[in-house]
């Protein structure tokens, strides 16, 4: 059925093609391409991500877009899968015509579609991809979702200053998730370089609702710190389960956990973990207050991280896109010199972002340079509803 | 190993296996009369976990078509949850009319209905994101606010806590399981049932009125399958559109391992992986997820039809 | 043709790469074996090929040389071989769900052990295998021989007696035992065969999709692998086929509908987002209408009479 489907669709979409390759007027938006996960079992993450950008979106057309031109932004859904993330990849290089993308979602799928981008010479930006390798993919590949690095022994500290007496800590990841299994690698050297003991490491998987055997063994180490390494909902029950089992010391959370998502999870219980951020609400700057303020107008809560990062990442390619315009006009270039030059004009760069100023590495070329981390604590209100990320260090 | 240590690994064990075995018990039930795997019931568990929330009257979230919705009703807790059951055990009807019903009168390959059922699956997943987006969900009020969030089965010394949530899915379960017990070995209906489960077409000869039969398996597989979403949600929260799904593997190596359509076996074996991987010494817990597959296949190996199943030549 | 080629290369290759994954799976069926173990043996063969290309064969300027992309494919049959028999000798004693059951089983068992190890790089995996073509094109050369050797060996298995005796083992068990056909020997060659196949089919795949972790092959592709079969029809290697191909493309095919002109936008955008709705729907509906299967041997029969009118009428 799909084929007899596909012929007269392929038809229509090949003229599209070859219009779309004559159109070159000034006044057209320019098509920037987000392929995130808006299906399957990363969709949470990949919702935030669409909601991050479509804000960007308005907010930047709204103060004149490109230098006076309008910027569209094509979505694709990119699946929770290497292969979809990849069509996805391909659909808006060679059919949207896109400039460049944002996304996928998952650090596997930008290892699988990362390298269709340098092939086809179009920056893309990893907007939540943390594992290890995602610049080394090669030329034209970036993200604005630092790795843990800094941040990890700085939450560790953090706990240290509100108990004095840490010693033995026990660390928790989600081992089928490239994301986690990156970060735990950060916090259990952080663990050894601190002089602290590790006294069991526990994995589950990012599927897992019960966590009962973990708390288990956790509880039996007698850690007076438990550090998890984990995504939203997992993450959240693993600390409810710790918490509702009795374990009354200090929980660190990583990147994962830096979203209100988890409050419908662990409630009243959520209160205390002290989370790790590569973005903070409380950060004060014109751009995070104005992003803020109109995320918090539509969702009613304070912006995850993954919203915030999709946001930086639009608002990066507009930002180098018109100064790129400055320097030689871009309504000028073809499409292929374009998406070059806006690679070069993206690492040079620098921008002022909700997640505080950033800029890239030359080498490995398009590794993020954030000058702000932070380290919040969680404090709940009393009905265990909603919740406030405190900053801490 | 201290006996506390060993109480504390026993009744997680039984915690962790009772949520396999009240998801599986509704699952079995379905291939016990049918000789089917119906794919669809992680999905219908998912379904029936909304459809109580939304008859406490709680908000959905903004981000699918029904932003923001919420019913003008405000039920209590345990009405909410027959509710939901009833919304969940009615889906499991109209999936029978739509999927099953039109492949059993024509006779086709059983494996068919693993593949069509597999198709209902994927579009109701989707069809829930659609409607209200992916974001995980929970009750509102703690229908169980006034216990104590754990149970002490320990001295105070040496406490052996379990949450109290999930004594109480081992308390639902087994209850649900005598009265399938007390259904299937005790009553007319029960009687039919099992002719239908032996042999379709005799029991039609015999003048039972088959479809209505299968048709009453999926209203009570639905019906299951809704309390059980209810009861997992309200202990780790309502995870998004693939809450049930993500129990449906696992759920059918419990089924398998108890002897497939064998309602006792549903709870033994769910109980029986509960314990092996609450057992799994903790510096090998990186390999907990495999146990419940390795058991799986040492038990097929050793006694093909399952733990309870009885030996039968199987027609595929 | 070029603009087509270009956004649906890749596409094109995952089709004729799902059709020879369906053939892997449809062989043991043909013995009447529901196993659901092919994507056990994909991920090994992926395993096999990312790490002789990234680990032993140290990363040099270029393309990467084709004759090793053989070598490796060649390693993953024998290695899927071999485990097929240590793994099929003991699972093929059990029949219908059971077996599919077991075959999970084991799926499941080689996705944690790959979680595990440090050869294999945990959930991230193993990334930046090297290229051996300039295009993804270009891997039709290597993915159209594969899927017409196995469709010959196919076709010529259903006419021989071996694979007369795989259907009569399919159709009664008991009485083909009684005619002398060897359950054990037949089942454990069908099962084998049909893990070699995915094992070539996941070397291939590490290269094509430029990396390979541990969600390659796993319990949802052995689903799909199922829906291939049974949609496409179970008694013709042509079904399978089919079904692999079209089921492949049919997601896409409703991205590809969102995105022409002219349509309402609320049309678009369901398709769009509800692309994955319309994709269950339309495997329960095919089921509905098709409950032999889109390709049946009947079928086959009719379309060749037909060719054959046609061409005594000329």
């Amino acid at each position: 059925m799909s084929r007899r489907l596909a012929s007269p669709v392929t038809i229509v979409s090949l003229i599209a093609v070859l219009c779309g390759a004559l159109v070159g007027h000034a006044a057209d938006p320019i098509p920037i391409g987000v392929s995130v996960a808006q299906t399957g079992p990363v969709a949470l993450a990949g919702q935030e991500q669409v909601l991050g950008a479509q804000i960007a979106e308005e907010y930047f057309n709204k103060r004149g877009g490109v230098n006076g031109r309008p910027f569209k932004l094509i979505f694709q859904d990119a699946g929770s899968d290497e292969a979809t993330a990849i069509n996805a990849y391909q659909n808006q290089i060679n059919v949207a015509k896109v400039v460049a993308i944002i996304g996928p979602s998952l650090s596997q799928q930008m290892f699988a579609a990362g390298p269709f981008a340098v092939r086809a010479k179009l920056p893309v930006l990893g907007i939540s991809t943390t594992a290890k390798g995602i610049p080394q993919v090669g030329e034209f590949v970036s993200r604005v979702s630092a790795p843990v690095a800094i941040v990890a022994p700085n939450a560790i500290k953090a706990a240290m200053d509100i108990n004095k007496n840490i010693k033995r800590v026990v660390v928790l990841y989600a081992q089928n998730d490239a994301f986690s299994k990156s970060e735990t690698e950060t916090f259990q050297q952080a663990v050894k370089d601190l002089h602290l003991e590790l006294v069991t490491v526990q994995t589950f998987q990012t599927t897992d609702t019960d966590f009962t055997a973990q708390v288990t063994n956790t509880l039996n180490a007698k850690p007076d710190l438990v550090i998890i390494s984990g995504l939203q909902v997992d993450g959240a029950n693993l600390v409810k389960q710790l918490r509702e089992l009795a374990y009354k010391g200090l929980i660190v959370g990583g990147n994962g956990l830096n979203t209100t998502n988890i409050i419908p999870i662990c409630k009243a219980l959520c209160d205390g973990i002290l989370v790790a951020q590569a973005y903070s609400p409380e950060y004060k700057s014109k751009i995070n207050d104005d992003f803020k303020g109109i995320y918090k107008d539509r969702q009613k809560k304070d912006p995850p991280q993954f919203s915030a990062q999709a946001f930086t990442g639009v608002q990066v390619f507009v930002e180098a896109l018109g100064a790129l315009d400055k320097k030689s006009p871009i309504a000028k270039m073809d499409l292929a010199a374009l998406r070059v030059e806006l690679n070069k004009q993206l690492i040079a760069g620098t921008y002022d972002t909700p997640l505080g100023e950033i800029s890239f590495k030359a080498s490995p070329g398009g590794e993020i340079v954030q000058k702000q981390s932070y380290v919040a604590q969680i404090k709940m209100d009393p009905g265990g509803t909603s919740g406030k990320w405190v900053y801490v260090k | 190993m201290s006996s506390s240590l060993l109480l504390q690994q026993v009744l997680n064990g039984l915690a962790i296996g009772s949520v396999y075995a009240i998801f599986a018990l509704g699952y079995t039930l379905i291939f016990s009369i049918l000789r089917i795997i119906n794919f669809t019931h992680g999905a219908i568990f998912t379904l029936g976990a909304y459809a109580t929330y939304a008859l406490t009257g709680a908000r959905f979230g903004f981000n699918g078509l029904l932003a923001n919705a919420a019913l003008p009703l405000h039920l209590p807790f345990v009405l909410a949850l027959i509710g939901g059951a009833l919304f969940a055990a009615v889906s499991g009807v109209i999936v029978e009319r739509l999927a099953f019903r039109p492949l059993r009168t024509r006779g086709s390959d059983p494996l068919l209905t693993l593949v069509s059922s597999l198709g209902v699956a994927v579009a109701l997943v989707n069809v829930i994101q659609y409607l209200f987006g992916a974001e995980a969900y929970s009750y509102p009020a703690d229908p169980f606010g006034q216990l104590p969030s754990a149970m002490n089965f320990g001295t105070s010394t040496e406490p052996v806590l379990v949450r109290t949530v999930q004594v109480i899915i081992f308390g639902v379960s087994m209850v649900v399981l005598a009265l399938l017990t007390v259904l299937m070995n005790a009553t007319r209906t029960g009687k039919a049932l099992r002719a239908v489960a032996e042999d379709t077409v005799t029991a039609s000869l015999l003048g039972i009125n088959t479809d209505r039969l299968i048709l009453l398996t999926f209203v009570i597989s639905g019906f299951l399958g809704g309390v059980s979403g209810t009861l997992i949600g309200l202990s780790v929260g309502i995870a998004g559109p693939y809450f049930g799904i993500a129990f449906g593997l696992k759920g059918l190596a419990v089924i398998v391992l108890g002897g497939l359509g064998d309602i006792p076996g549903a709870v033994v074996g769910g109980l029986l992986i509960g314990l092996a991987e609450s057992f799994v010494p903790a510096q090998y817990i990186a390999y907990r997820e495999a146990v419940p597959f390795a058991l799986l296949f040492v038990v097929l190996l050793l006694r093909p039809q399952g733990l309870l199943g009885r030996a039968v030549v199987q027609k595929v | 043709m070029p603009a087509f080629l270009a956004a649906y290369d890749f596409l094109l290759v995952s089709m004729v790469l799902a059709a020879v994954l369906a053939l892997s799976l449809y062989l043991p069926l043909m013995a009447g074996q529901l196993s659901l173990a092919s994507p056990g043996f994909y991920a090994l063969g992926g395993y096999i090929a990312a790490i002789i290309s990234t680990k032993v064969f140290p990363p040099a300027a270029g393309l990467y040389p084709v004759p090793l992309v053989l070598l490796e494919m060649a390693v993953a049959a024998v290695a899927s071989g071999v485990l097929g028999v240590i793994v099929g000798v003991p699972a093929l004693r059990l029949r219908g769900i059971f077996l599919a059951l077991a075959t999970i089983a084991f799926v499941e068992i080689l996705r944690v052990i790959s979680l595990n190890l440090d050869v294999t790089g945990g959930a991230i995996g193993i990334f930046g295998v090297p290229q051996p073509f300039a295009s993804q094109i270009h891997y039709m050369s290597l993915a159209i021989p594969l899927l017409v050797l196995c469709m010959l060996f196919a076709a010529r298995l259903e006419r021989s007696r071996t694979g007369r005796a795989l259907v009569a083992l399919r159709e009664d068990e008991l009485a083909a035992d009684a005619m002398g056909v060897n359950p054990t020997r037949y089942k454990v060659l069908a099962f084998t065969v049909g893990a070699m196949i995915a094992g070539v089919v996941g070397a291939l795949s590490a290269h094509f999709i430029n990396t390979w972790n541990s969600r390659q092959g796993t319990f949802d592709t052995g689903v799909s692998l199922m829906a291939f079969v049974l949609i496409g029809g179970s008694r013709t290697f042509v079904g399978p086929v089919v079904g692999g191909l079209v089921l492949t493309a049919l997601p896409e095919a409703l991205r590809g509908i969102a995105d022409v002109g002219g349509l309402p936008g609320w049309l678009a955008q369901f398709l769009r987002d509800g692309r994955l709705i319309i994709f269950g729907v339309m495997i329960a509906l095919g089921t509905v209408f098709f409950p032999h299967g889109l390709i049946t041997p009947a079928l086959l029969e009719r379309l060749g009479r037909g060719r054959r009118h046609r061409v005594e009428a000329a």
